[in-house]
């Protein structure tokens, strides 16, 4: 496999010291740890929304950590995904025109015909995460696990290399957070690799391997085998967790 | 997309929208219509000048003139173009009466002319020279409404009747400010009516291009011309002229420019309250990946589509209101062709407000730009009433109650009697005049002696004006108007010194102290009498008669041939003046109550500051209004949580209500307060500033204290307390149970 993202030495204030891993093309990697270990400031600095003190990361061949705020947002917009725990939306738009905002953006300029070529991708992964009926709702008139699900359609929108989330299914209910990660999986599973930030034991179990974060460092690595069922998997990473000292 | 997502925020944020582009509006608006004004005024006094050729150099002669000495004086200048000596017939206003009014009441020289042959026309109303028949008169346009008169009505003088075959314009005299009207008429009734009056000769000079009409002017003086009356030059005729609707003008300026100012306030404060509600959102973008530059875009826009519609919307009102402004403009100085220089001035103003307004939108946008997607996405949404929004209360009331003030003392100052003092007309009741009389001394020596014995007369000063020679070190002479008599009974305002009372004191006007580079304390030599006598200046005045050029000496024997007297008087307080009047009047003697002379010389200047203070009026309550409806509204809905918890605590809506009435009625209170302070105390030196460049140094307002001090704060007030009652009416709407559904 080749390797996607590069993290060294990565440092940031008194939170991250000198954090350091690879992830390969296609992985699914959780970041576990308690509250105020630097799980999501380690997801920031990884994708660009902040700037790491020092160390370096690299998204293939691009050094993430040496790009100008404008570099970084495009980079963002066309090479990376992002899903938070809370469903930010634009309260102006429907559904759709938000799963639609950023491709447009991308291919700004672009004739009509591109543009309706995005409204039918755009639909077709709508379609996909079976809230094709939702197109014209009010971010409002939705429950929050239908806007997660559209939340993670719009960050699909421009085919990203990596999709980050920072507790997907944070906000969600049992059954809500079931299919977040349903869907979550699939996308891995045709090829987008995923890096997320999370609490939950059974979410982080469908990742391919697990960092276990505590003070601003890397104290444990774990690698599942997604071929044993959910239920062993699940109890190996809380067995896992529970020697880490979770 | 980005069309969309700026058409849901208008439609979710109408309110905020409506208020943007009212601002934009009515900034706009204001700004144009002064710019389209002030081009129209300066446009058509300028071409009527220009049609009319209008002299450089007027020098107006009572009494002999030697044609010959001053043709070769003209033959002598190669800065002199052209010559004309022309005579205007003074008539006694008593005989005179226009339509059904008679003149008598009139404060100002009116007289007869027949038609310039070479310059210095009197125009019809469509640019023509009147062709004027026996029997006709072709009247002054100002006296058109003042008299409401139209072709075919009479004007009778004595026992001679003429018809009013048409109105014409005067360029050199259409200013109610200059103080003689010519009437124009046949050659053949000129010389009917010469015998009834006083003739006056106009020693008119075109001068050219490049010559400087102050060394004219002491080289007229040294060639030992005639000189027995006011000299007048060009710029003084274009400054008379644009005064009466100048003043209008620069109120609707000022206005302008405060609203400007609160436009910007109120658009910055909206587009802070905005940014900071979209808080998450921006940073959501920033997140996604999309650039500074176009998430600023996204609000810049909107603001771009908000300034065009602002715009147009302020063109079209300019537009609107123009007319009934223009109105008098057009009547004095007819309509000319300034379509294009109009509307290319509208349109120039037009962008330089928007351009204002879109530059601290950007500025204000930057707070935006330099928040990092995580500060957008993460940090927590600033909450509070804001003590910004206070403030803004405060400024907006303030500058409302200023707009509301100004112009009204501005009004009151002009339109007081006391104002003459500033003009260089003595504070008296009364004032008569004796001109154009064969012997004006001893005429006035008789009115003196019966105002003496005349017991209902409580106080009264004689003046006498003669021309003396001012000499400077370097021997070359200026002509000095100067008034002879006592400056102390009815004293004019001085900026500095005071009024001469010994022999060797002289008073100076600002505009000769300033030409003889001369302050209170500095020596000057008059040639009296053909021996240089030293004077010492004692005062500086204010004064803006007699094209500004005058000094004061006390009381002296004159040998000096006079050009003109004036008396002042002050009647006892059980006397009826006008009955007073009319018993003089009666006896051949020309007396102005000299209220009726302010009201008369600033007519034109009082209806059109009155027209723009009231405009003022409006827009300031419209602001109010709007800026105090909208901040109200905000703040309830910034403060939706806190309300809702308040009420889910036990609080009425009328509590809430209430509370909210008072932190929006006490900034207003403050605001008024230093909106009153600031009109009386800056309002006054920023009206001394223009009033300065009018000639009328050392201005004080006259403070109506009714209007300033009660019915101004008042409807101040009221005007903010219903807008805020319309600003809080939300708080009913909002339930008790919002605060535990986590809308915070």
């Amino acid at each position: 496999m080749d390797t996607l993202l590069t993290v060294t030495n990565l440092s940031k204030e008194k939170i991250l010291h000198g954090i350091s891993f690879i992830m390969e093309q296609g992985e699914m990697v959780a970041v576990m740890g308690p509250s105020g270990s630097g799980k999501s400031t380690l997801l920031y600095n990884v994708s660009g929304m902040d700037q790491p003190d020092s160390g370096a990361v690299w998204l293939k061949d691009t050094e993430v950590t040496s790009l100008s705020e404008d570099e970084k947002a495009e980079l963002r917009l066309n090479r990376m995904g992002f899903v938070f725990q809370q469903m930010n939306m634009m309260a102006n738009l429907n559904i759709l025109d938000n799963i639609l905002l950023p491709a447009i953006h991308a291919n700004k300029g672009k004739d009509g015909k591109k543009k309706a070529q995005l409204a039918a991708k755009a639909k077709k992964l709508m379609k996909k995460m079976s809230i094709s009926e939702l197109e014209k709702r009010k971010i409002t008139e939705v429950s929050g696990g239908q806007l997660q699900r559209a939340c993670i359609c719009r960050s699909m929108m421009n085919d990203p290399e990596i999709l980050f989330a920072d507790e997907p299914t944070g906000a969600l209910n049992q059954s809500a957070a079931e299919e977040v990660m349903a869907e979550l999986t699939k996308l891995n599973r045709e090829g987008t690799a995923v890096l997320l930030v999370t609490h939950d034991s059974r979410v982080a179990s469908q990742c391919n391997r697990i960092f276990y974060l505590l003070d601003g460092h890397i104290r444990g690595e774990l690698s599942l085998n997604q071929t044993i069922d959910a239920k062993h998997r699940e109890d190996k990473v809380n067995q896992w967790l529970g020697e880490m000292g979770w | 997309m980005l069309k969309k997502l700026i058409w849901n925020d208008v439609r979710q944020n109408k309110l905020m929208s409506a208020a943007t582009v009212f601002f934009m509006t009515i900034s706009a608006a204001l700004l144009i219509l002064t710019a389209i004004l002030m081009t129209n005024l300066l446009g058509a006094i300028d071409g009527l000048m220009e049609q009319a050729a209008t002299p450089d150099f007027v020098q107006m002669h009572t009494g002999e003139v030697d044609e010959t000495k001053i043709e070769n004086f003209a033959k002598s200048r190669s800065d002199v173009k052209d010559l004309q000596l022309s005579l205007f017939l003074n008539l006694d206003n008593s005989r005179l009466t226009l339509g059904e009014h008679n003149m008598a009441d009139s404060t100002q020289d009116n007289g007869l002319c027949v038609q310039n042959e070479h310059f210095d026309f009197l125009l019809g109303m469509d640019g023509e020279l009147p062709e004027v028949s026996p029997g006709e008169v072709y009247v002054p346009v100002c006296y058109r409404s003042k008299y409401d008169l139209s072709i075919g009505d009479q004007m009778t003088f004595g026992d001679q009747t003429l018809v009013i075959a048409g109105f014409i314009r005067d360029a050199q005299m259409n200013a109610m400010m200059a103080s003689s009207k010519r009437f124009l008429v046949s050659a053949s009734d000129y010389e009917k009516l010469k015998e009834q009056g006083q003739e006056e000769y106009l020693i008119e000079f075109l001068l050219t291009d490049t010559a400087d009409s102050s060394i004219f002017a002491t080289a007229y003086t040294a060639g030992g011309l005639p000189s027995n009356g006011p000299t007048i030059t060009r710029p003084l005729i274009r400054m008379m002229n644009a005064l009466s609707d100048g003043m209008m003008i620069f109120v609707i300026f000022l206005v302008s420019v405060i609203v400007l100012m609160i436009s910007i306030l109120c658009i910055h404060f909206i587009l802070s309250i905005q940014t900071e509600r979209d808080r998450k959102e921006v940073g959501m973008l920033k997140v996604l990946g999309i650039s500074r530059k176009d998430v600023r875009k996204l609000y810049f826009t909107k603001y771009i589509l908000f300034s065009v519609l602002g715009a147009l919307l302020g063109l079209g009102l300019a537009a609107a209101a123009q007319n009934p402004l223009m109105k008098q403009l057009h009547e004095l100085y007819g309509t000319g062709d300034h379509r294009v220089a109009s509307a290319a001035i509208a349109l120039l103003a037009a962008l330089l407000t928007q351009g204002i307004i879109l530059l601290s939108v950007r500025h204000s946008l930057r707070k935006t730009d330099k928040m990092s997607a995580l500060q957008a996405f993460f940090q927590a949404q600033k909450k509070g009433r804001g003590l910004t929004q206070y403030i803004l209360i405060g400024t907006v009331t303030a500058a409302c109650t200023f707009l509301m003030l100004v112009p009204n003392n501005l009004y009151h100052t002009l339109s007081d009697s006391s104002f003459v003092t500033y003009m260089g007309i003595g504070n008296a009741e009364l004032r008569i005049d004796i001109r154009q009389t064969e012997d004006i001394n001893s005429i006035t020596f008789k009115i003196a002696e019966t105002l003496k014995d005349d017991t209902q007369v409580r106080n009264y000063a004689v003046l006498k004006t003669v021309s003396y020679q001012a000499v400077s070190n370097d021997a070359s002479a200026v002509n000095l108007t100067t008034e002879i008599g006592d400056h102390i009974a009815f004293p004019v305002n001085y900026l500095e010194g005071t009024a001469p009372v010994k022999e060797n004191e002289i008073a100076l006007s600002i505009l000769n102290a300033e030409e003889l580079v001369l302050s209170a304390g500095d020596t000057i030599k008059l040639l009296i009498d053909g021996e240089k006598t030293d004077f010492t200046v004692c005062g500086i005045y204010s004064d803006i008669t007699n094209g500004g050029k005058t000094a004061k000496i006390s009381g002296r024997n004159i040998n000096a041939p006079i050009i003109w007297s004036v008396i002042y008087v002050s009647l006892d307080q059980s006397a009826n003046s006008e009955q007073w009047m009319e018993q003089y009047r009666n006896m051949g003697i020309d007396v102005v109550n000299i209220s009726d002379y302010v009201r008369d010389t600033y007519a034109q200047t009082l209806n059109q500051l009155r027209l723009a203070s009231f405009a003022g009026i409006i827009i300031a309550a419209l602001v109010i209004a709007a800026v105090l409806v909208l901040f109200l509204r905000l703040m309830v809905e910034r403060n939706r949580y806190t309300i809702s918890l308040h009420k889910a605590l036990g609080f009425t809506c009328a509590e809430c209500e209430r509370l909210y009435f008072w932190w929006g009625i006490l900034p207003a209170v403050i605001g008024i307060a230093v909106g009153l302070l600031l009109g009386c105390l800056c309002g006054e030196g920023l009206c001394a500033m223009i009033l300065r460049s009018f000639g009328a140094y050392g201005f004080r307002f006259v403070i109506s204290p009714l209007e300033a001090l009660l019915e101004i704060p008042l409807l101040s007030l009221m005007i903010a307390a219903l807008a805020i009652r319309l600003g809080i009416l939300d708080i009913k709407k909002i339930k008790a149970y919002e605060c535990c559904t986590g809308k915070e």
